[in-house]
Parts: C-alpha cells; structure tokens; sequence
C-alpha cells in the first residue's frame, strides 16, 4: 500500500459523519450543561475536595508511571508547559492554554517550537522555576545523551524521539529542536503524562510525594487510607486555587466507592470507574447526583504475542481476531456502555477515530455467524478442529473489569474451537509480565493520554517501543506513522491516520474490542470540574470550586 | 429325574442362601435407615441435601439447561423466567446453570481438600499419638503453631502464594485442615494405645506397623468419619470465600463463591438474584453438611450413643 493509496481510500467527511458529529455535540452540550451553567456563578474560596481513589497508585511520579491511578491525585502538584483548558471538555490542538509557558511560537518551518516562560513561578521548596527544569524534565524523558538522573521506567520516551535538544538561551526561554516537523508536540505537551519536574530534586522523591510548582501541594500521604494536597499559597496565577485542599480516600473495592458517594462521604467518583450500571443505580438512588458521560479515551484490547508460535501466523490472529463479536462485547460486557472503534478513538468524542461505516468492515464487527465460520475454516486449514482444538492461556490483571472481559473472550473463542485457560496475574506482575512478553493472549487495556495519533501510533505500534506488547512490527506502517506525524494538513492527517487504522485492525496488530464510556459523577455543590473525553487531562483541579 | 433333581439341589443352596442373607442385609439396613429418619430428622435432612448436592455435581450435564460459560450479549441481567429459570448474570450467563456445575466444584474441592486434610492429618495423629514422647511433643508444638492461624487466613495465604486453580484452592483447603484432624486422631489412639488388647499384641512380638494399621487404625475411623463430614462444609465456605476474594477457582469455571464476587457486588442492586441464588447454594450445602457432621457424631459416638 502506497501513500497515494491510502489518500484516496476515506473521504474526508461525509454527510452521515457530520451528522453523527452535530448530534453528538448536541448530546456533549446537553450533558455538560449543568458543569458549563456552574461556570457562571461565581466562584467560592475554602473547603475541601473529597474524592475517591481506587487504591494505593505505584508511584507519584507521572513520569514514570502508564496509570490514571497516579496521574489523577498527582496532577494538582504539578503545572505542564501548556495545558489543554480545563473548562473545555473536547481537547483539540485548539483548546490548548498556557500554564508555565506564556506564550508559544514556532519557528523554522515547524522545526522548533519555541516557548517563552513565565517569571515569578517557584516551585512548592521555594526554589525558582527556570528554563532548566524544562530542559532537564525532557531530557530526563527522552533519556538525552549527558543525563545522569534516569528514570526507573518510561513509558512514554517514544513521544519526545523526534526532539533533537533542548535549548535554553536564556533563564525563560525554551526552545524544542526537532529533526522533523511535528505539529502534535503541543498536543504531548498538552496531556495530564508532561508535568514538569523540579531539575533539583531527584526523580527517586517524586515517588513518594510531589515537588513541583502546581495550585496544591503535598501535605501527607498514609498508604491504603488517603493522600491528602493543600492549598499552595504561592501559586504564580493570583486567585487560584479556589479549594483550600484536596483528599484523595483510597478504596479498593468499586462497590464500596460507591456506596461512599451515595452517602456523601466523597464528592466525586473516580475518573472511568462509573459503569452504565452503576450510573443507572445512581440516577435512582440519588437522582440529584451529577453523571457526565463521556469517553475514556482507554480501550479493551487484545494482545496476541507476534514472537510466540503459533501467533506468528497472520491467518490464526485473523481468525482469533475474526471470532470476537464485538457488538457483542460491547452489549454484553459494558452493558452498551462502550463504543466500538479501531485504534483512534471513535466519533461522537474522538476526532481521529475511523468514520463507523469503515469499523463496520473490519475483522469482528460484521456478522457475527458468517465471521465465525470464517474463523471456524482458517482453523481448519491450520490444522486445528474439534478433534484437535488450538489450546492457549489467557493472561489478565486479577481485576473484576478484566477478567469479565477475559471471560467473554473465551467464550467466543471456544465457539470457534479455541480452548484458552485464564491466567489472572497480579497488577505488580502485568506491565512487566507483558513487557518482557510472557503471555500467549492477554485482555488489555490501554489508556491513551491525549486523542492524538502521535501519542498511540509511537507509543502502542511502532516497532520497538516497549508498550508495544504484541510486538507487531511493520516498517510500511512505521514509514506512514512517521508521514502522519509531520502533516500539518489535518483533514489530509486523517486520512492517512484512517488508512493506518485499518491496516492495524487487518493485520491484527492488537484487536480492538471497544472504548470505555465514563459516567463521571459528582455532587452538585462541586464547580468547574469538567470531564474531557481523555480521563488522563483534567485533574488539575485549579479552577474547581465548592458551593456549600 | 431324582439324579437331575439330586445335581439341581445343592446347586440352588449356595445362591438361596446369599439372597436371603443378602435380603436381612436391605431389611436391616432399611429399619435402621428408617430410625435414623425417626430419631435424626435434622440430620436425615442434612443427608438428602448432601444427596441431592452430589446428585446435582454428578448430573450437571443433564440437568443444566445451558452450558454454563456461554454468553448472550441479548440476554444480559435477565430476571429468571422459562428461557433462564434463575435468570442471568451481568454477561448474559444462565445463572442456574452456573449454580448446577458450581456443585460440582463446590463438591471436587470440599471432598479433595477435607479427604487430603484428613488423611495426612489422621496419619500424622496417629503416629504422633502412638509413639508418644519426644515426636509427639514436637509434632504437637508444629500443629500448635498452624492452628494458631484461623482455616480461612491460612487457606488465604496458601492460596495467594500457589495462585489461583482448582488443585491449588484444593491444596490450600486442605492445609489447614491437618492439625484439626491430627488433634481428632491423636486424642482416640492415646486412649486406645493404652488397651489391654494392645498391649497383648505388642506382648505376642506383633511388629508396630501392624499394631497401628491394624488394631489402632480401625478404631478411631468413627471420630474420622465425623471430622470429615463437619469439615466438608467448611472447606466448602472456605472455597467460596477464596473465589469471592478473587484467590480460588479461576473464571470462567462456575464457583458458587466467584459468582457472589466483584462484579455481583456491582450489580446486586439491579439484579439481585446475581447473589440471592448462589448465596441460598452456599448456605444449603453448608446446613446440609453441619446437619449431617452433628447426627453422624450422635449416631457413632459411643458415650452419646448408650444415653
């Protein structure tokens, strides 16, 4: 497939995309509506924000961690260099404001992005910020050569490979150099994952507690019970925050989470814990709770081990990726509280994901019958069949989410003569069990930071990267994911990152099942806290309010 | 004639004689099931739900109406009905069905691990009580210590360590379960070692091994069999409360416990018979097992036995 292929396979929008577009921004609007009304009472200084969390995060440090369960009650310490706004709730390159930058400019036909700083910012010890904490954060990720503090794991080094130095011409200024033209920088750089660290503390402290120059700062954290921010009086935007803290209660167990809303005892839920049942629950129990439904941006997905036989063969992953019904899955395991989509997140809340006359045709989405016996035949011709079934082990975290995913899976793969065993493997174990891949077929899910194609294609398919778990490595695909990312054309980027798509779905890269729905709920007396499509961007919770 | 009449007598002896025999064996056994029913009508319950459980485990394939790892995205949390007689669960599985090879599970799990636990332990009583001294002291002492730690939090800890399959959730049952029987086993043969036909066998030369398999063995089978049936139960909530916690018989094998697990929690309130079913199962098995243990004990306990 060539690139003048892949240009003229999508259109760019039809009319049933439009469509589909204006009704869900109908619905985004009316669901929003009583989060964008509180944006016009004003505002109230004091209290604090009790929220749910849903266990002890790995670590503090957002930099080293591939988890909302640190990105969400580490957020509020931390300033990005740009942000995307938080009253804004479909991010786009459009919606991204400044935080430590001032103001942005590029320059050498997009080779460098320059960012001018703001003066006065100090981070939570007193120290100054200054444009060496910028270069020190991102060279820090990118593992530059010269750079004696390391990371213990980074996951998302692949985002910063294209950024050849960082320069520091002055105390606040920053300029990226960039071997090639890349538009999505700003987008990265916009995500929940790009705080930026204090370049004199080391990354070994920001495990356990925060530094850095965020609205709330550390007070305390007691393992299994609550990690308590307080507000930073210090704090470069004059006003802000208007919450005098936040607690973050950890609770294991979702139905006791719940229960802990329900009675008040918290303010809000956890980002992407409220399923379409527990909202439904909710709406009866308590109809004057506030429930936003949004995406995610996480998807369920399959990982079928490229480096392990017999999944080397491309027909045996199209007939396990044939056999999944993935309407199905979505009704059965989400109870439809999940769209179906590609690897871009899908329309109404995504703005790269495939046009759903497209999901419609690829491997599991269309009859369910007919596709598998499909599977059934491409088994058959590999040797396998009733008498002689294909035996495999299916790995997955010991979480109530995932292993119902893993069941369903199995079912539909008996159906066409697979026989697989779960596996649950404890959380500690997964990422490097997966990692080191260790595993025949694995029910994953994978949260994105930003709908972005840079942030998914680098970190997720590209050879080599190490969050690439299948191990799926194509250089034609590689070679557009590289085109993709230097295009500042977005209606001719989509298109390729349409095409790409579909050639990652066809060759079973990593088998979509669906993207999570969020009921993000809430009392009414908490203000300005507005869910985005991507859980992983609005916890910095500067703007939020309480009206008791 | 008389010679073939003399060639068929004596052949219809032999048979005529073990019918009859055989037919006083049904009557007895008959008249004596019939006054356990009279004066145990607790625990002749017990044993037609203990019956009726091992009916259900050995008959799921025909008695369930579906198979019982099958999802119907269509049929999600249905209440129970003619199509589902128990209704579904959050994956559109039949709960009935589930609940039919949840028995045997909870049967395979309950039996392996309280038969693993009461014959080590049994053997390990055995030995220790009989030879007495200095192994029985420091057998003792090592039973002391694992039965300082409750059969749930030991069967916790075992599991968590081995992961979580059927044979591992049997084995960390079964663990715990050693001292019990070991104690049990131990107090009997202290008591029988001191008989005076024991004592004439060790007189007479009779090598121990006999002594203890022969003589000794034989007679603390009544406490055994009383263990054993009281434990059943409660291997049977512990495998229950092992899957529950995520730690026993791995999805998407139907365990009656798993099935009350996270996601049932989730749902209850929308569809309560994800747990009334499964929970009304536990507590069934588990009555039915304690109410048979406690006739059995009343029946073969010889004090209880002569009041």
């Amino acid at each position: 497939m060539n690139t003048a292929e892949i240009r003229t396979q999508t259109p760019l929008w039809t009319r049933r995309q439009l469509l589909q577009t204006a009704v869900g921004g109908s619905v985004a609007v009316a669901t929003l509506y009583p989060v964008l009304a509180s944006t016009q009472e004003s505002p109230k200084y004091g209290g604090i924000l009790n929220a749910t969390h849903r266990g002890d995060p790995p670590s503090l440090s957002i930099h080293e961690e591939a988890t909302i369960s640190t990105v969400w009650p580490a957020m509020p310490c931390y300033n990005n260099l740009v942000l995307f706004d938080p009253l804004k709730p479909q991010e786009s390159a459009d919606t991204i404001i400044g935080e430590l930058a001032e103001s942005w400019e590029w320059q050498d036909e997009g080779r460098s992005l320059v960012f001018h700083l703001r003066r006065g910012v100090k981070w939570h010890d007193g120290k100054p910020f200054t444009s060496r904490d910028v270069q020190y954060t991102f060279d820090l990720v990118r593992e530059a050569p010269g750079m004696t503090a390391r990371l213990r794991v980074n996951p998302r080094k692949l985002w910063y490979e294209n950024v050849e130095r960082i320069d520091t011409p002055d105390a606040w200024t920053a300029i990226f150099r960039l071997q090639r033209p890349q538009p999505s920088l700003l987008v990265l750089l916009a995500s929940g994952y790009s705080p930026i660290y204090p370049a004199h503390v080391p990354p070994s402290v920001l495990r356990t507690r925060c530094v850095g120059t965020g609205p709330f700062r550390f007070k305390e954290y007691r393992r299994g019970e609550v990690l308590e921010l307080e507000r930073n009086p210090d704090y470069f935007i004059e006003g802000r925050p208007y919450l005098d803290g936040i607690r973050y209660l950890m609770i294991k167990d979702r139905a006791t989470r719940t229960a802990a809303l329900q009675a008040r005892q918290v303010d809000i839920a956890f980002p992407g814990e409220t399923t379409k049942t527990i909202a439904e629950t909710l709406r009866r129990s308590n109809p004057e709770l506030v429930i936003i439904e949004t995406s995610q941006n996480v998807n369920d997905n399959i990982l079928i081990n490229f480096t392990r036989s017999p999944f080397d063969n491309p027909e045996l992953r199209l007939a396990i990726n044939l056999a999944i019904d993935r309407k199905a899955y979505v009704q059965a395991v989400h109870q439809g509280g999940a769209l179906p989509g590609a690897a871009m997140l899908p329309r109404p809340y995504g703005v790269w994901g495939l046009p759903e006359e497209e999901v419609a045709k690829l491997p599991g989405y269309g009859d369910p019958r007919a596709q598998k016996e499909e599977a059934r035949q491409i088994l058959g011709k590999l040797g396998y069949g009733p008498r002689n079934p294909l035996r495999v082990t299916m790995s997955t975290r010991a979480i109530a989410i995932y292993v119902d995913f893993a069941s369903f899976v199995i079912d539909q793969l008996k159906q066409v003569g697979i026989e697989a065993t779960l596996e649950q493997v404890e959380t500690g174990v997964w990422h490097p069990k997966v990692t080191r891949k260790e595993y025949e077929l694995a029910a994953n899910l994978t949260g994105i930071g930003p709908d972005d194609p840079d942030a998914n294609f680098f970190e997720n398919y590209k050879c080599g990267s190490p969050r690439n778990y299948p191990g799926y490595c194509n250089p034609e695909v590689d070679a557009f994911i590289l085109e993709q990312s230097q295009l500042s054309d977005v209606s001719k980027r989509r298109q390729l990152v349409h095409a790409i798509d579909k050639r990652l779905q066809e060759e079973s890269a990593r088998p979509i099942m669906g993207w999570r729905i969020d009921y993000f709920t809430m009392w009414p007396q908490v203000k300005n806290l507005v869910p985005h499509q991507s859980i992983y961007n609005y916890g910095r919770m500067q703007e939020v309010w309480l009206a008791t | 004639m008389s010679d073939t009449s003399s060639l068929t007598r004596p052949s219809r002896l032999p048979t005529a004689i073990p019918q009859a025999a055989k037919e006083r064996r049904r009557r007895r056994w008959l008249r004596q099931l019939k006054r356990f029913f009279q004066r145990k009508p607790l625990g002749a319950t017990g044993g037609l739900i203990v019956l009726l459980l091992v009916l259900t485990a050995i008959g799921a394939e025909w008695l369930a109406t579906h198979d019982p790892t099958r999802t119907h995205a269509t049929q999600t949390l249905r209440p129970p009905g003619a199509a589902f007689w128990l209704g579904t669960d959050h994956l559109g599985r039949d709960i009935y069905s589930r609940i039919v090879y949840g028995a045997r599970v909870s049967l395979a799990v309950g039996l392996g691990s309280t038969l693993l636990g009461a014959i080590v332990g049994g053997m390990v009583g055995l030995w220790s009580g009989y030879l007495g001294g200095r192994t029985d002291l420091i057998t003792q002492r090592f039973l002391d210590m694992m039965q300082a730690l409750p059969l749930l939090v030991l069967a916790l800890v075992m599991s968590a360590a081995l992961g979580p399959a059927i044979h591992n959730a049997i084995l960390a049952i079964s663990i715990p379960l050693i001292p019990r029987a070991a104690r049990v086993i131990r107090s009997s043969t202290l008591s029988i070692r001191e008989m005076a036909y024991i004592e004439a066998a060790r007189a007479i030369g009779v090598p121990q091994l006999r002594i203890v398999f022969r003589h000794v063995l034989p007679n603390t089978l009544g406490p055994f069999i009383v263990l054993a049936t009281a434990q059943l139960g409660s291997a049977i909530l512990v495998e229950a409360s092992l899957s529950f916690l995520g730690l026993g018989i791995p999805e998407p094998y139907p365990s009656w416990g798993r099935m009350l697990s996270v996601s049932a929690a989730e749902y209850a309130q929308k569809a309560p018979w994800l747990v009334i079913f499964p929970g009304v199962a536990i507590s069934l098995s588990v009555f039915g097992f304690n109410l048979l243990g406690d006739a059995l004990r009343d029946v073969l306990d010889p004090k209880l036995r002569l009041q």
